[in-house]
């Protein structure tokens, strides 16, 4: 009989609490149900079954105020100790689908950044509690540095552009500058998490509801992958927000790339694990050179191997980036920037890993591969997608800066 | 560097006619094309941007022409000693637009290569068809219908399997030939197609080359029927579906030849449909280099334009390096087929033109599909954006990576060349 993906494709269980393997499988059943097994129908419908799935997800079962405080109307997983859980129930989700598990994964990391017990910024989830406790889908589009103009002196994170900047302003903050291109959904937000800096050049971060005045969005952009999260340039001009709608700690910005690496490389581990379940079918059935099954072919088994060790490699990646973060306090501070190489580079190598799986487990699937009807080319769209969004500029290059200064001291780069 | 024209050119290789066509096509490209790409995707089903760019290339132009010999109303590329550096450099101005249009309209003379390329000519077949593709004013369309629902690899291994697992049969019948099968996924099929090449067996699971057939089928016979197009990743220019074949009977001369010379005539084609990916791919890249050009100029990193920083440099270096190195291969390519008259020349159809072909092939598709990854994460935030183009060809170009009987296919014909392998 056929293995179970997670059987086959192992991860450490007991680092996942009980209550988080039960919710898992609700959602694995919900992934199954309503997108895997009737996957035709959704891929023809996309516009549509979209929102209807993700109210399904979001609202009817409720995962998308899991990560909120109980106090406010949340599911109360804001401990450290629910952070493997999340991993595991946000690479189901994108199992099914990565799109819907982009937007979890963004929801998430926000409410990782300002509601974790180790973190917790009271007035501020306070304030955004009832948007995404309430009964309506919320759509956070998170806003990371990234690329800089030619000509223009921006301050910057790790040599990473933040063309936005804060100013005082009665009672609050004034928001200016941009044309940032978000991770995604920043067409359709109903809430900007910004990274950008104050007057002296320190980075903070801040949070934008989508009705406040001043946001100019572009039109939506065309991508490659992620259809249904929309996106779009986004600038503000003198976008007025509360005191508390701005994260000054300089640390805020590292920690949001940490949670944000985080729960993408789920995303894209999900995707990757449905990739290799569609690859694994056909690969049963297959035949080359006039009758051999198409895996007992050595150099076929070859690729199917690399296929497997690849995903099999990051999905232990993934969970032990979890395991780190849950317990940073033993590995050092999230201040001494450790915690946020690690991040960055176990994340940019998960993404990595998934597409390079499924890049190579493509090239036995022919032309199946790269029909719409087999979904095998959206999970390749898709991770993609991710893959250079989070880069945020100049490939692997920042990242290896990152890793450069943290393990040898480098100064200038 | 200024230029993608500054990419390397083996003058010594290149024919008289290679600038001009290259400025004709350049042109087209850059009126009919470049304004309209970004929305091709929209355009998979219906061709109407597409229809009017075809148009103007094929027949305003006369492109469609080109094969064939000048008493066919044609331009004679067909019997050129220059036949394979043309339709690189043909490819590749095409390819450097729209990988999609390149297919389409290359495969077009796909299987009329069977006959209008010496020693392997039919003329009166050739004067046959020649009026489909020479007296019109709008694009015709053609195709090679070789794969079938249970695996395109095999029927494109013909060394090894000789056409042994091909279903689609062909049965004489008087001075007719009556053909029974299932085809899928052929470039110009679901509904564009006006033309099919389709081998076929006159006697299903022999490995005889005799029993090979390549026939020549009119998309409007009575007992053909096509699909709607499939819905696919990218490569929105080219139309691909089923094509079914129900006792469907052309005249017994629509055969290209007959036992055995059918199936050399259809084994050049490998190489030909090789050396033309080769140019799709090198064409995209040469794009890619156009648009990464202006990133890197106008983005920054630390403050600084990307191509200034040392570590992206690298990155961007090696990219356009790999452009150079594979157009070097790509000439080369296109240079072992028009060697094949040559006295130090090899058929196009023996192991040692195959599988060196095959391996260039297969590096540039690797090359290709790394740099268009890579480039796109160096645009990070804007990589999966549309507007920068680079995404389109990354989408498009994967899948001549894997056509043509797949990337282990061309690692496994390169290794029983190059290490004389006997049961591969
Ligand atoms: C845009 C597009 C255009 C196309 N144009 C045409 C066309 O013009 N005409 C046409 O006939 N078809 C066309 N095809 C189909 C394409 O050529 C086939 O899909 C391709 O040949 C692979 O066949 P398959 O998909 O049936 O895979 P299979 O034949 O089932 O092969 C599966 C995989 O097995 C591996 N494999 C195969 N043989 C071996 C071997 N001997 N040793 C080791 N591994 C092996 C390969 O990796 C292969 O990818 C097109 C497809 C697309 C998407």
């Amino acid at each position: 009989m056929k293995k179970d993906v997670d059987e086959l494709i192992l991860y450490p269980r007991e680092w996942v609490d009980e209550t988080s393997s039960r919710v898992h499988e609700v959602v694995h059943r919900w992934a199954q149900k309503e997108i895997i097994e009737d996957r035709l129908a959704y891929t023809h419908h996309y516009e549509t079954q979209f929102d209807e799935k993700r109210k399904s997800l979001s609202l009817t079962i409720g995962l998308q105020k899991l990560t909120l405080p109980e106090e406010y109307g949340g599911g109360g997983w804001n401990t450290m100790q629910h952070v493997p859980g999340v991993v595991t129930i946000v690479s189901e989700i994108a199992r099914a689908d990565a799109a819907i598990g982009v937007i979890s994964a963004m929801t998430y990391s926000i409410f990782g950044l300002i509601a974790s017990e180790r973190n917790r910024k009271d007035a501020l989830t306070k304030a955004l509690a009832p948007m995404f406790c309430g009964n309506n889908l919320a759509t956070p589009s998170v806003m990371l540095p990234g690329a800089g103009m030619t000509g223009e002196d921006t301050p910057l994170f790790m040599g990473r552009a933040l063309p936005v900047s804060i100013e005082p302003a009665a009672g609050g903050y004034r928001l200016m500058g941009g044309a940032m291109r978000p991770l995604a959904c920043g067409h359709m937000a109903d809430l900007y998490c910004v990274a950008c800096t104050d007057k002296d050049g320190e980075s903070c971060v801040a949070f934008v509801p989508a009705e406040a005045e001043g946001i100019i969005k572009g039109p939506a952009v065309k991508t490659t992958g992620l259809n249904a999260c929309r996106n779009a340039t986004i600038s503000f001009d003198g976008v007025r927000i509360p005191e508390e709608y701005v994260l000054r700690d300089p640390n805020m910005l590292a920690t949001l790339h940490i949670w944000i690496n985080l729960y993408l490389g789920a995303v894209s581990v999900g995707s990757s694990l449905n990739f290799f379940e569609i690859l694994r079918d056909w690969a049963e059935s297959r035949t080359i050179k006039g009758g051999t099954p198409m895996k007992e072919n050595p150099l076929c088994a070859s690729v199917l191997a690399d296929v497997a060790e690849e995903i099999a490699l990051s999905r232990l990646l993934l969970y032990n980036m979890a395991h780190v973060f849950v317990h940073s306090e033993r590995f050092g501070a999230v201040e001494d920037k450790g915690m946020f190489t690690f991040a960055q580079m176990i994340g940019s190598r998960i993404q990595k890993s998934a597409l390079l799986a499924i890049n190579r487990g493509m090239e036995l699937m022919g032309s199946a591969g790269y029909a719409k009807e087999w979904h095998v080319e959206k999970h390749w769209r898709d991770v993609k997608t991710i893959q250079s969004a989070l880069c945020g500029v100049g490939a692997g290059v920042p990242v290896k800066m990152d890793i450069a200064r943290f393990f040898f001291d480098c100064k200038e780069v | 560097m200024n230029h993608i024209d500054e990419f390397c050119v083996p003058h010594e290789y290149i024919s008289p006619m290679e600038k001009h066509l290259r400025r004709v096509l350049r042109n087209w490209v850059d009126t009919y094309v470049m304004p309209n790409r970004r929305l091709y995707d929209e355009d998979w089903k219906d061709h109407h941007l597409l229809e009017p760019a075809f148009d103007r290339l094929m027949a305003g132009l006369g492109f469609q022409k080109a094969m064939f010999p000048p008493e066919c109303g044609g331009w004679g590329l067909g019997k050129s000693d220059y036949l394979f550096r043309a339709a690189y450099a043909i490819s590749e101005e095409i390819g450097r637009g729209d990988t999609g249009i390149a297919v389409a309209f290359g495969v077009t003379f796909w299987p009329i290569f069977t006959i209008l390329i010496d020693p392997y000519e039919n003329m009166r077949l050739a004067k046959e068809l020649a009026p489909l593709y020479c007296n019109t004013d709008k694009a015709f369309f053609a195709a090679n219908a070789m794969t079938e629902p249970q695996g395109g690899a095999d029927i494109e291994n013909m060394e090894l399997l000789k056409g042994k697992t091909i279903r689609t049969t062909a049965r004489l019948d008087g001075d007719e030939w009556v053909i029974n099968g299932h085809k899928l996924w052929p470039t110009n099929s679901g509904g564009t197609g006006k033309l099919f090449g389709v081998p076929c067996t006159t006697k299903p699971g022999s490995d005889d080359p005799n029993d090979f057939a390549f026939i020549f089928v009119p998309a409007e016979t009575p007992g053909v029927t096509q699909s709607s197009p499939y819905e696919k990743a990218g490569m929105a220019a080219d139309k691909n579906g089923d094509i079914w074949f129900e006792d469907v009977r052309v005249p017994s001369w629509y055969r290209a030849h007959g036992p055995g010379t059918d199936f050399i005539a259809f084994y050049q084609l490998i190489s030909l449909g090789q050396v033309a990916s080769i140019a799709f791919l090198t064409g995209a890249m040469m794009n890619l280099y156009e648009r990464l050009y202006e990133f890197v100029s106008t983005r920054t990193y630390r403050n600084k334009p990307l191509k200034e920083h040392d570590a992206v440099a690298a990155v961007i270096g090696r990219i356009a390096g790999d452009i150079d190195i594979c157009r070097i291969l790509g000439y080369e390519a296109a240079m072992i087929g028009d060697r094949r008259r040559m006295p130090y020349g090899d058929p196009i159809t023996s192991e040692r033109t195959v599988g060196r072909i095959r391996n260039i092939k297969d590096f540039v598709s690797d090359r290709a599909v790394e740099n268009f990854g890579t480039a796109m994460d160096i645009l990070g935030a804007y990589g999966a954006d549309r507007d920068w183009d680079i995404e389109k060809h990354w989408r498009d170009i994967k899948i001549v990576q894997l056509w043509m009987g797949g990337k282990q296919l061309c690692q496994m014909e390169a290794a029983r060349y190059y290490f004389n392998c006997k049961t591969l």
